[in-house]
């Protein structure tokens, strides 16, 4: 999957990707207001480890540092742990993204479970929430759904990357 | 560097009392994503709200004008007696209840109810005056604290968020502790110490101590005590007052020190001065109750 993204730079999709992290904080803000579903995970976090994941010529970790204020803004928890949170796992994806970039969409997934599972180790420890049973299985589930819902976003955006950079 | 930067990022906001402005601009920023993410719910509250008939909307109306005209008439009561108690208070040196008439309605956008974050969002920002601390209530009692501002919103953090504190003191006894929020639209009172006397029932009022909070508003009533032998303190949970997700319109309260300073002011103003006042309150009570 990965042959298509050899010859896209991130300049060439400057506007998608700014585009996907306005939605991915839409798609956030969607989730705080009222009951917060826990067993979703921070789509800012999914659109930032893709772009990171996919383009070599940027670190993303401004970014990462810039999202996860955002995502701490929405969250209205302490300034700084979402950036946190963001720039370590950014930093381990930058570690292993040419190996990444090589996998198929499913193993790509099974790595995004791993990562959605480090952040809510470092969000528990970080933020310490007080859950309930209930509320603790749908935690702990967040992980699988960050799986499924990566072959979603990564095929979207691999399609509108390859359309966007067709029409210029 | 990113890294370095986050962890500051955490102590200044955790430890310090600098960051408010930062949160703010950030939410300022944030805004419009904000509006475009209520849309759907808006639509969904829309599609299944009941259509209420008119008959029925024109004997509410009728119901209303005549709790209008009664409250009116107790209003203007309360008015004289609040002035007189703020002058007595003054005389006697004691500082505490704010003047009642210092306050701002406004309605609530949306409110975000998850064991992480509990907060609000209502509809007077910067532009309406409002500033960052200010207490908010709604007819019950104190439902939070307004802590990031927008030119048009403000976020209330309301007082069942784990982040949130209020010291406040037992009304039938004057006992003084902290009341945490414990994420589950419930509080926890800390640093009850044994020898207190606290039962189910009692009534938590805000002590008005640290200066952020005025004194003498209801806030939660006690719903649990429990003892544990190792424990100096008890453990005791007290259920809020306030509609916290039911409400839709709340007041902000004015600043607590500013109205601090009109009751001192106040204290010092000639008779003739207050007569003035007395009449020009009167005036925008009125208005305010004609809007």
């Amino acid at each position: 999957m990965g042959d298509n993204f050899i010859y896209i730079s991130s300049r060439q999709v400057r506007w998608l990707i700014v585009l996907s992290f306005v939605f991915a904080l839409i798609l956030d803000s969607i989730n705080i207001i009222g009951q917060n579903y826990l067993f979703l995970p921070p789509f800012t976090l999914l659109v930032l480890l893709y772009w990171a994941g996919h383009f070599l010529d940027y670190t993303y970790m401004s970014t990462a540092f810039a999202i996860g204020l955002f995502a701490d803004t929405i969250y209205q928890n302490t300034l700084g742990v979402h950036a946190l949170i963001y720039v370590v796992l950014t930093f381990a994806m930058l570690r292993h993204r040419l190996r990444f970039r090589g996998y198929t969409i499913w193993q790509q997934s099974l790595n995004i479970v791993g990562f959605c599972f480090i952040y809510q180790i470092m969000h528990l420890f970080t933020l310490a929430p007080k859950l309930d049973d209930q509320q603790q299985l749908a935690y702990w589930i967040m992980p699988l759904v960050g799986g499924v819902l990566w072959a979603l976003i990564a095929l979207s955006l691999n399609r509108l990357s390859q359309q966007n950079v067709t029409e210029n | 560097m990113a890294f370095i930067l986050s962890l500051s990022v955490i102590a200044a906001d955790r430890y310090g009392d600098f960051m408010g402005d930062f949160r703010s601009a950030l939410l300022t920023l944030l805004d419009p994503v904000e509006r475009i993410a209520q849309a759907p719910k808006l639509i969904y509250d829309n599609l299944t709200t009941d259509f209420t008939s008119y008959d029925e909307l024109k004997l509410e109306n009728e119901r209303l004008k005549a709790e209008l005209l009664l409250l009116n008439a107790k209003q203007q009561q309360l008015l004289k007696m609040e002035q007189e108690v703020g002058r007595l208070r003054a005389l006697l040196g004691t500082t505490g209840q704010v003047n009642n008439a210092t306050f701002q309605i406004a309605t609530v956008n949306y409110f975000s109810n998850n064991p992480l974050s509990q907060f609000i969002t209502i509809n007077k920002g910067r532009m309406d005056g409002v500033q960052p601390k200010q207490t908010v209530i709604d007819a019950k009692g104190i439902i939070g604290q307004v802590v990031s501002i927008t030119p048009s919103t403000s976020r209330i953090l309301l007082i069942t968020d784990p982040a949130h504190q209020i010291p406040v003191r037992i009304q039938r006894t004057g006992q003084r502790g902290i009341l945490s929020g414990s994420g589950y639209d419930a509080t926890q009172l800390n640093f009850i110490p044994k020898s207190s006397e606290v039962r189910v029932g009692d009534l938590l009022e805000s002590s008005g101590l640290g200066g952020v909070f005025p004194s003498g508003y209801p806030v939660a009533v006690v719903t649990k005590v429990i003892s544990q032998d190792s424990a100096p303190y008890y453990e005791i949970h007290a259920s809020p007052l306030g509609e916290l997700h039911q409400a839709q319109q709340v007041l902000i309260l004015k600043q607590y020190r500013d109205s601090l300073t009109e009751i001192k002011s106040q204290a010092s103003e000639t008779p003739e001065q207050e007569e003035h006042k007395e009449s020009n309150a009167e005036t925008e009570q009125t208005k305010a109750t004609e809007n």
